[in-house]
């Protein structure tokens, strides 16, 4: 499976007083990793909203590694694995970019809900055209987005 | 209800789920599977889909239609039955 890359730089305000970034913003590097994948894809929230549905987190875990610090350009590599059951599971890898080193990893797992709030239990046949040409660009290694 | 579908039905739960620590015996026929029962989840509730699928061929599209299936092993035995019937 591949995984999508985009770059950040650390900002003044993501690091704690140790000078590390801290642990809670790694989470919403993973939104930017997520939300640069998807919107290539015109997956959005807002895209979502518009064929029905939310896709709330349930499930979200990360391991860190190394601290990332202040000014050092960063890596967000993210990935979503096709699905097995109604739920879509993305990963994620934060690397520091000058060598490349693993700062911290994660999963997050998120369901589908119609906007009434029912929870699909099955994907439904118009989301998984949508999500198709997804798939298919992380199953093709050399493909372009 | 069949006993052996309830039977059945328990462990395919337990083996799908991975609930090492849960034998047939520990699920109660009319016990909640959900919340403070037997303690699934929404992802266990997706999960369980997929195999009553493979295992049956039964399709529970939403929650709407599942809470009121997995409200026990009873109730999904009960469903499980309704749509084998509906199939034959």
């Amino acid at each position: 499976m591949k995984y999508d890359e985009t770059g950040l730089r650390v900002r003044f305000n993501e690091v704690d007083s140790w000078g590390m970034v801290w642990h809670g913003h790694y989470i919403s590097w993973f939104e930017v990793g997520r939300m640069a994948l998807l919107g290539k894809f015109h997956l959005l929230p807002k895209d979502f909203t518009q064929m029905g549905y939310i896709a709330p987190v349930v499930d979200l875990k990360c391991v860190f590694k190394e601290p990332a610090r202040l000014d050092e350009e960063i890596l967000i590599r993210t990935t979503v694995l096709r699905p097995t059951k109604a739920a879509l599971t993305f990963r994620f890898e934060v690397l520091r970019k000058s060598d490349g080193k693993l700062l911290a990893s994660g999963e997050e797992t998120q369901v589908l809900l119609t906007l009434d709030g029912r929870m699909l239990y099955i994907i439904p046949q118009n989301l998984r055209e949508r999500f198709q040409p997804l798939f298919d660009y992380l199953e093709e290694p050399d493909s372009p987005a | 209800m069949s006993d052996a579908l309830v039977l059945e039905l328990k462990k395919l739960i337990i083996e799908t789920l991975k609930l090492e620590e849960v034998t047939p015996e520990d699920i109660e026929d009319g016990g909640r599977l959900f919340g403070d029962g037997l303690g699934l989840d929404s992802i266990d509730a997706l999960e369980l889909v997929v195999a009553l699928e493979k295992a049956y061929g039964i399709s529970i599209p939403d929650s709407e239609v599942g809470e009121r299936v997995f409200r026990s092993v009873n109730t999904l035995a009960q469903f499980v039955k309704e749509q084998s019937i509906d199939k034959k």
